[in-house]
């Protein structure tokens, strides 16, 4: 709260003290389903039954679901922060600042609820019990997961309890410990296809750029930890009196600091290059962690810090911090939509929307942030100013909900569609592709001995160097090697080995040999006629036309698409428009602000625009390729979560007109409309009549570029009628209908353009992986070297070179050993007098 | 002087000493058959001896043994199970033995390691000696911990070299004599300088005409450490350094070598990777889990008890010394390529922590050095105990010889990733709780002192350099492979196996208490800072406060 004092009230609700709940169940369970999966692995009442653990986990999160909705119903009722359960110490130490005594410092953990807090916690609780339903249809129905399920779950309820704990932590510490607990769990969980080289990069990749983030992130913990005398929690921190003693330089330093944390985990420029790889991660992954929950952690903080920039004692300090946040939001959400236009990989476009979409909440609550500290908002007589902040803050954090639940929905219809077409291609391809190729030495051999005209029995007499009939790894290496085919080590031999040994022996015979070196000239005649291409089955060049045979998804997609694109009266349109107005209220006040406001407008038509040629390209026109003809519709888990964030986000007209627009801290009841209608009626004026006329022309500018502009774009270049004969349900037909009229009649070849250099380095991702990795290795890795050989060489080196002048110096000392008893006493007397004038020049 | 039963001196340090003799004479008396036929029974004699002493410091961390104090809100000076016995009268040596909550943590941990040690490498050939040798290594150190007299802390400090020594010599790797000869000299010649400033500082000591008791009949002097440290509290009461400034310095800087070599400190540090490389697994785990932190004891117990003034006046090179071997440590650790000599390299990288914590000169840093030098004897034995395991199954240490370990032996590569995740300070991890007070300590005293704010770099860039060379290890080692990448040439195509039950068992404890000590860390952190609180407010604070 902007200026929590210890007056306010604090409500003692039942429901808080079981808030610790919500995030233990979900810890707790991460061991049970580990423990559980890695006893009963493949039992068939585990794996049908318990979905492998997906019901244990659902059951959990249905739990905590409970529980947040019971402590979110008990802040409605009340709308004041109840932050008590701070009687958990976790460690107490001990710091000296001056007198005589040392001050004891606490580190304890409790809950804090708010408006920040509520909405983030209905976000991560509601969304991750549907994905999980969703993830009990993707990931075992999904062949390739077989009997590792259960680490996906206990996984996946690790990461619920780091996001329901940091959400609920009632200090930035805890908000950090959380923090790295979900990054850890996000780099599991990337890695969880782990055989896959580009998933091992990419979960390093991802872990490694985040925790960049989070090294700037801690120092300014620090920071802030010392300015407040030893103190993190928020009760104590966004005291307005503790606030009074703080320098707002340092201040502003350590918040900045914190911000670049804030960078990391949300993926804004110039941190963002591990999002996009992070979708190597199985799809509800992608959902739940990489689009609608972990990478809000980054906003979350943001907002966190709201409480600082609207204190008085702050007043116009902070205001450079604030236009740093909008700028970098501003910057990211243009340079994400433009990479998103050349993307072909279905998860990509929605992985650099998320990017882009986040970066428009950045610049929100910049704005937001810069109107709390440069207006005079609290009490009496700055009711104005007090709802200018409250609806510049709402808006951001509205944006946050719609864009939650539309990218998680977004994100599971495409692992809808994905798993679909996968399954398709696996179906179709089936019986005609059922084997691995075969090695290529097996085809130079056969195509070796064809050549020199030898029998396999030739052949084999002539490499079993030991006559026992049977040809092992090792003479059969030595025969490759003599044939000058390839010099393989024993490893390499392996699949050779077990390509030609039908019976499984280890050991190779003459039948065998003969019958597999026919098959490999056999299927090498065959291969050169119909060479098969690796199939990629989230690119959306093999799909195409699916919206006759997926109309679930198709929907789903399409609102959520709708809603990202700040279509009129859909969920993100009420938070989309919010957020540009403000900017640009900021900006007619402060001229730096005009850059993030323009490029939130841009990035409006380009979000119309790539979202748009996403949905075309995958559900309209005919379907590309024999695969995208046979895709089927998709089972009930997937289809639930999918309904009912559908009906959640065209609703947004709902929550909008119960006031949700101007939830945002310090907003009480007073703001929230007294019946749906009125609020209906007041969203709607500001929406399309607002009596300023600026704001007036800018909605529908804004408006005119993000549907008009962007989509009509879209319209004219992609997507198509579908094929005759495919239905698709009434409310695609007047999409359709639109799609075919504009592409029939103003179609034009982008050929040209998706050639440029701008292209090239778009979908190169304007080079900034490239030149990340070359520092790496080029300056971090090259240097690291350099130190190792250092370190051994002239360190040690100086080590080694003391140790050899010692033992050639004793052998020259050896020569002293005279055996004289003279000489030794002279040289025991003047020791003794060295000694003693050693200790004497100590002493004196 | 507390009365009751000798909790120390028979049953921690005693029995481990003394059985370990025995079983090892007896050993020597035998036909080499009979050796291999005796291995499994010595073993179990050796685990029940680590579980009976693990046994009695357990129940002293419950105080349930009679007469004893609470272990976090003792006085400075004062100890649990105080026993003294006359040793060499005419010198004031005694066999004086005592535990306070700097020296209790440590003692536990030791006693922990060594059942957990023994489970660990269950396989260990010739295992008739190799146990007893263990033992013996556990006796000395505990030895070094509760040791209250000079005299006898420095014959600990040296016996502990003997069965490393042996370890490594015996057990060890290729170039195992090297390393062996390499860690026993250097460290020596470092303990070497070190009796040099501790035989100093006897001769330095006001002389006493009433003799008898700890002071020698024929000196006049004692090598009481409790007695010392009065001594000094006493002419730091009146304003005065102890034994002279010069003087305090000298021999502040003649301990601290021997200190800082054990610690190891860059750049005194290049004995370590090499023993470590060399070293058995046992004693790997053993090396890194407590003999380092014996360094870190040690400068508790003696220069900074004794010669705080000193401590404040070379505040700076401690900081320094600490930031070069926390960022240099680092940095080497990102270039290697050898599994367990990056371990061994990250070890010296965390002790700088500890240096940093105690430069801070504050209650904090402190304890979060205190807390350290436990978090990191539970956490490092199990990196060791990894490295281990990798090689016995994989035949190399080379990171990258093996790919795919998730799929081939999902146990090792568990515990390996949580090892390496609790090591590069993971929160809700033991790691983590040392790591952000040293953080929060070290920024604290910057701003409070006006310290340039860029002594933060070494800390803010080593954080992100432990994630990236753990993880790039990790990715070369557990991720990548499986199907399509064959066990190595060195298995001779055999099947890749997974770790042996014992092993697993040590893992998990391990895992357990890392665990524990993460989310619970007051159990341990409580008596830690009840200690770094008497300390200050009973000798360094009048010195922070006076200045030099």
């Amino acid at each position: 709260m902007g200026s929590t004092s210890s007056s306010e009230v604090i409500i003692h609700s039942s429901a808080v003290e079981y808030a610790p709940l919500i995030l233990i169940l979900p810890m707790l369970a991460f061991p049970v389903i580990l423990f559980l999966g890695k006893i009963f692995n493949g039992n068939p009442f585990w794996k049908n039954s318990v979905k492998e653990g997906g019901l244990i986990a659902l059951v959990i999160m249905g739990a905590s679901l409970l529980l947040s909705l019971w402590l979110i119903k008990d802040f409605i009722g009340s709308f004041d922060s109840m932050d008590e359960f701070t009687d958990w110490t976790w460690f107490t130490s001990s710091m000296w600042n001056s007198g005589n005594e040392t001050d004891t410092v606490v580190f304890g953990f409790g809950v804090h609820v708010d408006h920040i807090t509520v909405v983030l916690l209905f976000v991560a609780s509601f969304l991750c019990l549907l994905i999980n339903s969703f993830a009990i249809g993707y990931m075992n129905t999904d062949p390739i997961n077989d009997n590792r399920n259960h680490r996906f779950y206990a996984e996946f309820v690790l990461f619920c309890s780091g996001m329901l704990g940091m959400v609920l932590a009632d200090s930035f510490l805890w908000l950090f410990i959380f923090w790295e607990l979900m990054g850890l769990c996000s780099y599991l969980l990337i890695g969880f296809y782990y055989e896959r080289p580009s998933a091992a990069y990419a979960a390093k990749k991802a872990f490694l750029t985040t925790r960049v983030g989070d090294v700037f992130l801690m120092v300014g913990l620090a920071m802030l930890w010392t300015l407040f005398d030893g103190h993190l929690d928020y009760a104590y921190v966004f005291n307005d009196d503790n606030i009074a003693k703080v320098d707002p330089a340092s201040l502003a330093w350590a918040l900045g600091l914190m911000f670049i944390g804030a960078v990391g985990k949300s993926a804004q420029f110039p941190l963002h290059v591990w999002l996009p790889d992070a979708m190597e991660g199985p799809t509800p992954v992608s959902a739940l962690i990489h689009a609608a929950t972990m990478v809000n952690a980054g906003l979350y903080l943001v907002a966190r810090m709201f409480p600082f920039f609207g204190s008085e004692h702050m007043f116009g300090q902070l205001d450079d911090l604030a236009f740093i946040i909008a700028a970098i939001g501003g910057t990211t959400a243009v340079m994400a939509a433009a990479i998103a236009f050349v993307q072909t990989d279905l998860k990509k476009v929605l992985a650099y929307s998320t990017m882009s979409q986040l970066a428009y909440i950045f610049t929100g609550l910049g704005a937001a942030l810069y109107l709390a500290n440069t207006l005079h908002w609290h009490g009496a007589g700055h009711e104005v100013e007090h709802g200018i902040v409250v609806v510049a803050f709402g808006a951001a954090l509205f944006h946050l909900f719609n864009h939650a639940m539309a990218k998680g929905m977004l994100f599971m219809a495409s692992g809808a569609v994905i798993h679909e077409v996968h399954h398709a291609h696996h179906h179709l391809h089936h019986d005609d592709h059922h084997h691995e190729p075969s090695p290529k030495e097996l085809v130079m051999l056969a195509t070796y001995l064809k050549e020199k005209d030898q029998s396999a029995f030739e052949f084999f007499t002539s490499i079993d160097l030991d006559g026992s009939g049977e040809i092992d790894t090792y003479e059969f290496k030595e025969a490759l090697k003599s044939a000058e085919i390839a010099d393989l080590p024993p490893w390499e031999m392996e699949p050779l080995m077990n390509a030609i040994d039908l019976d499984g022996n280890g050991k190779i015979n003459v039948p065998e040999l003969d019958l597999t070196l026919t098959r490999v000239l056999l299927e090498e005649a065959h291969d050169h006629d119909d060479h098969h291409e690796e199939f990629d089955a989230q690119s959306m060049d093999n799909m195409g036309g699916l919206a006759s045979k997926m109309p679930i998804t198709a929907t789903a997609m399409l609102v959520g698409s709708l809603s990202i694109m700040g279509f009129p009266l859909i969920g993100g349109f009420w938070s989309k428009e919010g957020i540009i107005a403000n900017t640009w209220r900021v900006a007619l006040d402060d001229p730096r602000f005009m850059y993030p406001a323009l490029c939130v407008l841009l990035g409006a038509g380009m979000t119309g625009f790539y979202m748009s040629r996403m949905w075309l390209k995958t559900f309209a026109g005919s379907p590309k390729g024999e695969v995208a003809a046979h895709v089927g519709p998709t089972n009930t888990w997937i289809k639930t979560p999918l309904f009912i964030l559908t009906f959640i986000t065209l609703s947004g007209i709902i929550l909008a007109s119960m006031g949700f627009t101007h939830w945002a801290p310090e907003s009480k009841g007073e703001l929230l409309h007294d019946s749906l209608l009125d609020g209906f009626l007041y969203e709607m004026e500001h929406a399309f009549a607002n009596h300023d006329s600026f704001f007036f022309i800018l909605s529908y500018v804004a408006l005119f570029f993000g549907a008009i502009v962007g989509p009509g774009l879209a319209l004219s270049l992609y997507g198509g009628k579908l094929d005759d004969g495919e239905t698709a349900k009434p409310w695609f037909t007047p999409v359709l209908a639109l799609n075919a009229a504009i592409k029939g009649r103003y179609h034009w070849d982008n050929s040209a353009l998706s050639e440029s250099t701008l292209a090239t380095a778009l979908s190169n991702r304007l080079y900034f992986d490239h030149y990340y990795d070359m520092a790496m290795l080029k300056i971090v890795a090259a240097f690291s070297f350099k130190a190792a050989e250092a370190d051994s060489g002239v360190i040690d080196g100086t080590i080694k070179t003391i140790e050899r002048t010692s033992q050639q110096l004793s052998t020259k000392l050896r020569a002293l050993t005279t055996g004289s008893a003279r000489d030794y006493i002279l040289m025991a007397a003047i020791g003794t007098l060295v000694l003693f004038g050693l200790i004497w020049g100590v002493v004196a | 002087m507390s009365t009751g039963i000798d909790w120390i001196s028979l049953p921690l340090v005693g029995l481990p000493l003394i059985s370990s003799i025995v079983l090892l004479m007896f050993i020597g008396n035998v036909s080499n058959a009979a050796r291999e036929k005796l291995g499994p029974s010595i073993r179990m004699v050796s685990l029940i001896i680590s579980f009976i002493m693990l046994g009695v410091t357990t129940m002293m961390f419950f105080g349930q043994m009679d007469k004893m104090a609470d272990w976090s809100t003792m006085n400075f000076g004062s100890f649990n199970f105080e026993f003294s016995y006359v040793w060499i009268e005419s010198l004031g040596i005694r066999w004086s033995v005592g535990m306070d909550a700097l020296s209790f943590p440590m003692v536990w941990l030791t006693t922990f390691l060594l059942p957990i040690t023994i489970v660990a490498t269950w396989n260990e050939k010739n295992a008739s000696v190799y146990f007893p040798l263990i033992l013996m290594m556990g006796g000395a150190l505990i030895g070094v911990f509760v040791a209250l007299d000079l005299f006898m802390f420095y014959v600990f400090w040296e016996l502990t070299l003997i069965p490393m020594f042996f370890l490594i010599l015996k057990w060890g790797g290729k170039d195992r004599k090297y390393a062996s000869q390499k860690f026993f000299i250097y460290t020596f010649t470092a303990s070497v300088v070190m009796l040099l400033g501790l035989v100093t500082l006897y001769l330095m000591q006001p002389e006493q005409i009433v003799t008898g008791g700890k002071y020698g009949t024929m000196t006049g002097r004692t090598f009481d450490i409790p007695t010392l440290v009065s001594h000094s509290q006493a002419a730091n009461a009146n304003g005065m350094w102890f034994l002279g400034e010069s003087m305090q310095k000298v021999l502040f800087v003649m301990l601290m070598i021997g200190f800082l070599v054990k610690l190891p400190t860059v750049p005194f540090h290049t004995w370590l990777p090499d023993a470590h490389v060399q070293a058995p697994t046992g004693g790997s785990m053993l090396l890194a889990g407590v003999m380092l932190k014996m360094g870190a004891y040690g400068m508790f117990r003696l220069p900074l008890a004794m010669f705080p003034h000193a401590a404040e006046f070379f505040q700076f090179w401690l900081l320094a010394l600490g930031m070069v071997s926390l960022v240099w440590g680092a940095v080497v650790c990102l270039g290697q390529t050898n599994l367990k000599k990056m371990v061994a390299y990250s070890s010296v990288s965390h002790m700088g922590v500890i240096l940093i914590g105690i430069a801070t000169m504050q209650p904090l840093g402190w304890a979060a050095a205190l807390f350290m030098m436990f978090a990191h004897g539970i956490i490092s034995p199990m990196l060791f105990a990894v490295c281990g395991a990798f090689k016995h199954h994989y035949h190399s240490m080379e990171i990258g010889a093996m790919r795919g370990m998730a799929k081939h032996s999902p146990w090792l590569a568990t515990s390996m990733m949580f090892g390496w995740m609790a090591s590069l300070g993971l929160p809700l991890l033991a790691g983590f709780v040392a790591e952000l007070m040293m953080f929060l300590a070290l920024w604290h005293f910057l701003a409070a002192e006006n310290w340039s704010v860029f002594w933060m770099v070494g800390p803010a860039f080593v954080l992100a350099i432990t994630a990236a060379y753990y993880l790039w290890s990790m990715q070369r080692t557990i991720f990548e492979g499986g199907d399509d990448t064959q066990p190595p040439a060195s298995l001779h195509g055999a099947p890749v196996p997974d770790i042996a039950d014992s092993e697993k068992i040590a893992m998990v404890i391990m895992a357990a208490f890392t665990i524990l000590f993460g989310i619970m860390p007051w159990i341990a952190l409580d008596m830690m800072n009840g200690w770094t609180v008497a300390f200050f407010e009973q000798l360094l604070i009048p010195i922070l406060n006076g200045g030099v």
